[in-house]
């Protein structure tokens, strides 16, 4: 019987590897698409790359998230760092989420304006780059250290929101959603 | 980029990371074989042998199924970078397979306030010795062996592994339960953790006992008694005091009946400070709230920001070709 914790170290290379190279292809594409070092010859490859590791690594992801809950100590969310972890890692997934649906309904186009390079590319970066630290918060909580402890920012507190509030942001959320999809089928 | 610089950059980040296989944070406490099978300190290959005394201390002869007490010392303790020492109650040390479940123990607490066979204590600079004690429940009738191995790093940083175990392991005669001798019931479970500020009642259950009588102490001090209440037939109530500090408090029974009077082994009860604690309703509403946020504000985004200019290839063709 193979235990949660090694479980959870597979998955969360899985992922974590993943999404770095989504990260590398972003900034390829990134810099491809400005016309940048050259890249621009390379920007279909950096594009594919990026999006199909992104969709790979949040795919990933979700096992990743139950192999470490079962695998860590304690009982529910009893530390500020495991808040912020799942607080951060939801929105990473939401933010990579958005930027593969961003790709989905622009199709290559999105490398085609000034704003879409550049918001896809910083998207698609912001997202890997906060999954990473998700990751390294994980680090932190078992050993105490990580790669990006150096980092000058502090998880020992958790910013949470009253409950009305979020689940005004929700509501905000969805509205916002349906009257895109509304004005896209219209 | 010529191919030299891109092997220099990729040279410069593999010799980046310091070379180091002790786990300078420890592991935390764990249910884990000798060495951890290896997954503690790297490769137990590179482990070097540690030159404290690793002595497992523990009665001759245990009752089967009835609980006894293990204790495992470290002397001349070599001072780490962290403090951290692990110390591992193993049934043998291959390796695999060795923990003491796996030769029928149960484990029912530690010293540490904890049920697993590996714990880690931070010692103090300078200090020389350790001791952490085990309550295990005895297994079926026969020879049974237990060893103890710790593990730890070094003080110069160089995150050296250091590993070391028993000379010779215990050996304990497990025998039979007399009819009427006076223990604990098979299903009792003490307590091993509470909250600073709380006291704690234990109702104790029992067999073949008549009277109790129960006293407690905190580590290293003084003996104290505490009045023990009869509930029902075999079942026993007392309430030890609470802790104003995190301390373990230790305790055991005087049981008295027809058998010859038996003594409970220490039972140890660490105090905590109360566990941080929050609104998980409110974290996990959050958390879906910034998921759709972040979402469907990037969507939004992008479509306002892309407006395709006619003249942009966006992937160039030929060059691609």
């Amino acid at each position: 019987m193979v235990s949660a914790p090694t479980l959870h170290v597979v998955t969360t290379e899985l992922a974590v590897g993943s999404f770095a190279m989504a990260g590398i292809g972003f900034l390829l594409a990134g810099l491809g698409s400005h016309g940048w070092f050259g890249m621009k010859r390379h920007l279909q490859l950096a594009d594919h790359v990026a999006h199909f590791a992104l969709a790979f690594g949040l795919l990933a992801l979700p096992f990743a998230i139950m192999t470490g809950i079962q695998s860590s100590p304690g009982e529910g969310l009893d530390h500020p760092l495991l808040i912020n972890k799942m607080l951060l890692g939801s929105s990473a997934f939401g933010l990579a989420f958005g930027v593969l649906l961003a790709r989905r309904t622009h199709g290559k186009d999105i490398w085609a304006s000034p704003g879409g390079r550049r918001w896809q590319a910083l998207g698609g970066m912001s997202a890997v780059g906060m999954v990473l630290l998700t990751a390294s918060l994980g680090g932190t909580f078992t050993r105490g250290e990580s790669l990006l402890s150096w980092l000058p920012v502090s998880f020992d507190s958790v910013p949470l929101m009253p409950l009305w509030l979020s689940a005004g942001l929700i509501v905000a959320a969805l509205a916002n959603m349906g009257l895109m999809r509304r004005q896209d089928a219209a | 980029m010529n191919r030299f610089s891109l092997v220099l950059i990729v040279l410069t980040l593999l010799l980046a990371p310091s070379l180091g296989s002790a786990n300078p944070n420890g592991v935390g406490s764990g249910t884990f074989d000798a060495q951890c099978g290896g997954a503690c300190h790297g490769d137990a290959d590179m482990n070097r042998s540690t030159t404290a005394t690793v002595v497992v201390n523990a009665p001759s002869v245990a009752y089967e199924g009835l609980l006894t007490s293990v204790s495992v010392t470290v002397s001349d303790i070599e001072t780490t970078a962290t403090g951290l020492l692990g110390f591992f109650l193993l049934s043998d040390l291959s390796g695999a397979g060795d923990t003491p479940a796996d030769a029928g123990w149960t484990i029912v607490s530690n010293s540490e306030g904890g049920t697993e066979n590996y714990v880690e204590a931070v010692i103090a600079s300078g200090q020389t010795q350790h001791t952490v004690h085990w309550t295990l429940r005895a297994p079926s009738v026969g020879t049974a062996t237990l060893h103890a191995a710790i593990h730890h790093g070094s003080e110069d940083g160089s995150e050296a592994p250091f590993f070391g175990a028993t000379m010779t392991p215990a050996t304990i005669e497990v025998v039979e339960v007399p009819e009427d001798l006076p223990r604990l019931a098979a299903d009792f479970e003490p307590p091993v953790r509470r909250t600073v500020g709380e006291s704690t009642t234990v109702v104790l259950s029992t067999e073949h006992v008549s009277d109790v009588s129960v006293e407690w102490r905190v580590s290293g001090g003084e003996m104290n008694t505490v009045s023990v209440a009869s509930v029902a037939d075999g079942s026993w109530s007392f309430t030890l005091p609470a802790s104003l500090q995190p301390v373990q408090l230790e305790w055991r029974a005087h049981l008295e009946g027809d058998g010859p009077d038996q003594t409970t082994p220490w039972f140890q009860l660490q105090s905590e400070e109360p566990s941080w604690s929050v609104d998980e309703t409110a974290a996990y509403v959050q958390s879906i709230a910034m998921l759709l946020v972040l979402m469907v504000a990037f969507l939004s985004l992008q479509r306002q920001s892309t407006t395709p200019v006619k003249e942009f290839e966006a992937f160039d063709h030929e060059e691609v070709a």
